[in-house]
């Protein structure tokens, strides 16, 4: 909660702001850019032959967007993501993130970086399998040394807002993958990084829970004000995007701003759940996982 | 709460926590110094792995178990061999002492009293005194008496204030305080009072009294008044014989393993010397001026055992011959260190095939946890912080098996203690027969085993550990 109200004392409505650069194309290193992308080359060496995963990319996201970047298999979009997240060394070309470059990073520096700046959202929610769900979403929390009872009263917080109050003591293998997912996405926003990655983040679920999934990892980084990256092949995903990245053999080939299905929400109703619950029942595509969630 | 601190003017020095923290990007973040995972969590998520794989955690203690209690045991089984050593060579004699002999030993440095205050500076000398003997030579030229037995037997000339340190004991009395000087004083030894012989040259032999204890000596040498008479070298000599008053202070203990033996009357060497003038003086004998004078035997005491070989080695370089435990000591000792050092190599043995399944289950471990670790790094966990799992994981199950293999060891001990090495001499293993099964396991043993044990885990661990920190964040979460 002091969390919450932390980030949002220093700029308070920071949307707005948001919205008015929106049309600038040329933007300063810390007018509002949260990533930026700089001549990005990644080449692969196969058995003396030169792959090229990564052309010349570059890219701006703003704080606050919710950028989709989309790519079939092979247009090196997983590429551009491992860079971004720091995982990766790229051949070429910088990534700054908060002012940072990450690329210039040594693994000790990118894990401190990683921890207190990117939150991760993987295709195979890769929770612990030994712990539970409580436990897996206060791991971040763990690796800051964060004491455990705080650790937990902010994970239960956030296992609430993604309607899993009655699960907390469960393990992975006792959850359903949408339940799993969710558990993963409490996880990445716990500490409310400045930058979410989401690798495919419905890859592994059905349509229906594709639905009930995206909706919350949107509202969720809309909640916090997060800048929200989604790398998928599926179109459909998408469409809860601000801004569509097309990536096609390692390049950018076309950057088109979209109207998202979650729309934007006013700050003011940010920390009031009962508002938002209102607001939200339009893009729900189940209201009774609205109830859920309202109960937890 | 945090709010209310940072709004403070002057807090507690928020820019060396930023400093700390490059990675920050919002303000809000910079309250809460991050340091990584805290020990308390380190040792939860360690204990929270080993008992996910309880078998194998149990399998790999019992190795460490096994490893500690080998390496304990035999090295208490060492110990108590040391100690039995010890004890069988201290009833041969004093440890301590060194002979030197000097018969005959041609040398350019007479052993006299120049050379005595030479060694007696000498580190870990505790106490010198030259063993002048009347026996050889001077045999039967001093005459003891109380008017009516008489006693000819040998004098030795010593330093009382040398033999006072050398563990003898009385049965009565004690050595000459010295405070009068050491002129006609003396202690005799238990085992000649009985040399006497009466006015017609018979020994006075020692009898059993009806109660079954020895007839009291001839001379009651603490009480009657006693005399020392020089005698004639020869018959015709018509001058009287001098004659001096004595006094006994003390008799010594009976004790055959010391020099000089506790056979004899003890008096100070320069009282003897001036007693020997006096015996020339009165038979006319011709000292030889250009002979030099030499002790023939000197005994030298020292500070500990392990002072021995050094001072002996000191005095030898001089060309003296000497003598000492030491060298009865030392090859019974090297021979027992030899057993110890076989007994210890035995335990190391299984310690050291202990820490091979210390490292097989941790690099199992890691390879199993491949993708976990991947996760942990991912989500930015420190490499440091994963490698103090991994190192406090093979740790822990190094300081398990080792609290556990001393308390067994305490039991084995007690066990060879109580039951084992029945009859003294007989049983023990190893070439021990001689010495019986004896076994101490002392404080600093224990604690050295766990600590040991803790030691063989960490290094065991450090591999595996280095190795979970290299894994690649990112081929830890594409493997599926």
């Amino acid at each position: 909660m002091t969390a919450v109200e932390e980030r949002l004392h220093p700029s308070p409505g920071p949307p707005g702001k948001d919205s008015a650069r929106r049309p600038k194309k040329a933007v300063a290193a810390d007018d509002g850019v949260i990533l930026q992308v700089r001549g990005l080359r990644k080449v692969y060496e196969v058995e003396d032959e030169k792959v090229v995963a990564l052309g010349k990319i570059s890219l701006q996201i703003k704080k606050g967007e919710i950028c989709c970047i989309l790519g079939t298999s092979g247009s090196g979009k997983s590429t551009l993501l491992n860079i971004m997240a720091g995982l990766e060394k790229p051949t070429r070309g910088h990534v700054i993130i908060a002012g940072r470059e990450v690329t210039a990073m040594s693994e000790k520096e990118l894990a401190v970086f990683r921890r207190q700046n990117i939150g991760f959202i993987f295709q195979s929610y890769n929770l612990m399998p030994q712990d539970t769900a409580l436990e897996n979403v206060a791991m971040p929390l763990v690796f800051k040394g964060v004491p455990k009872k705080e650790r937990e009263a902010r994970a239960k917080k956030m296992l609430a807002r993604v309607g899993l109050k009655g699960r907390m003591k469960h393990r992975p293998s006792q959850m359903s993958g949408g339940q799993q997912q969710r558990v993963g996405i409490a996880r990445a926003f716990i500490s409310q990084p400045p930058v979410v990655f989401a690798d495919e983040p419905t890859g592994n679920l059905d349509s229906h829970t594709t639905t009930e999934v995206m909706e919350m990892i949107v509202r969720m980084a809309r909640r916090y004000h997060e800048t929200l990256i989604i790398v998928t092949h599926d179109g459909d995903i998408a469409r809860y995007a601000d801004r569509i990245v097309r990536l096609v053999d390692g390049a950018i080939v076309s950057d088109t701003e979209n109207v998202s299905v979650v729309p934007r929400e006013e700050p003011e109703t940010v920390d009031q759940p009962a508002q938002t619950q209102s607001k939200r029942t339009k893009p729900l595509a189940d209201s009774k996982q609205g109830q859920n969630q309202t109960k937890g | 709460m945090n709010d209310i601190k940072k709004a403070r003017p002057a807090g507690k020095s928020p820019p060396a926590r930023r400093n700390r923290n490059p990675g920050h990007s919002s303000p809000s973040k910079a309250h809460r110094p991050d340091k990584g995972m805290t020990r308390r969590d380190t040792i939860l998520m360690c204990i929270k792995n080993l008992c996910r794989r309880k078998v194998r955690t149990i399998l790999t203690v019992s190795g460490v178990i096994i490893g500690t209690c080998a390496i304990t045991v035999m090295v208490s089984l060492g110990l108590g061999m040391q100690k039995t050593l010890e004890e069988t060579l201290a009833q041969l004699g004093d440890l301590t002492i060194i002979n030197i002999y000097n018969y005959g030993t041609s040398t350019e440095q007479p052993l006299n009293d120049e050379m005595l205050d030479t060694i007696r500076l000498q580190d870990g000398v505790v106490a010198v005194t030259p063993v002048y003997n009347t026996y050889a030579s001077r045999w039967g030229n001093y005459t003891f008496s109380n008017g009516k037995y008489t006693y000819d037997g040998q004098i030795v000339g010593v330093d009382f204030d040398a033999l006072r340190s050398m563990g003898y004991t009385f049965v009565e009395g004690d050595f000459p305080t010295g405070e009068n000087g050491y002129e006609g004083v003396f202690v005799i030894g238990q085992d000649s009072l009985y040399s006497y012989t009466d006015k017609k040259g018979n020994y006075v032999q020692q009898t059993t009294k009806a109660d079954g204890s020895p007839s009291d000596p001839p001379v009651n040498v603490m009480k009657d008044k006693l005399t020392l008479t020089i005698n004639k070298s020869d018959q015709s000599n018509t001058k009287k014989q001098p004659s001096f008053k004595i006094t006994c202070t003390g008799i010594l203990t009976s004790d055959y393993q010391r020099n000089p033996s506790t056979y004899g009357v003890f008096m100070d060497i320069h009282y003897v010397k001036s007693l020997e003038k006096e015996y020339n003086k009165y038979n006319g004998v011709k000292v030889d001026k250009n002979k030099v004078e030499a002790y023939d035997n000197v005994v030298v005491k020292v500070q500990s055992m392990g002072d021995v070989q050094e001072v002996e080695d000191y005095i030898k370089s001089f060309g003296y011959n000497t003598n000492s435990m030491e060298s009865v000591r030392k090859p019974i000792q090297d021979q027992a260190n030899q057993q110890q050092m076989i007994l210890g190599s035995l335990g190391a043995i299984s310690l050291f095939v202990a820490a091979l399944s210390i490292t097989n289950t941790m690099v199992m471990s890691v390879y199993e946890r491949t993708r976990e670790i991947g996760v942990m790094k991912v989500l930015g966990c420190s490499l440091s912080d994963i490698r103090g799992v991994f190192l406090m994981e093979a740790g822990t199950i190094g300081f398990t098996g080792g609290v556990i293999g001393v308390g067994i060891s305490y039991i084995v001990s007690f066990i060879i203690n109580h039951y084992g090495g029945m009859g003294g001499d007989s049983g023990g293993m190893l070439g021990m027969a001689s010495i019986g099964g004896s076994s101490i396991i002392p404080f600093w043993l224990a604690l050295g085993a766990i600590a040991f044990a803790t030691l063989v885990g960490l290094l065991s661990g450090f591999s595996p550990a280095n190795r979970a920190v290299k894994i690649s964040a990112l081929s830890a979460i594409k493997q599926e």
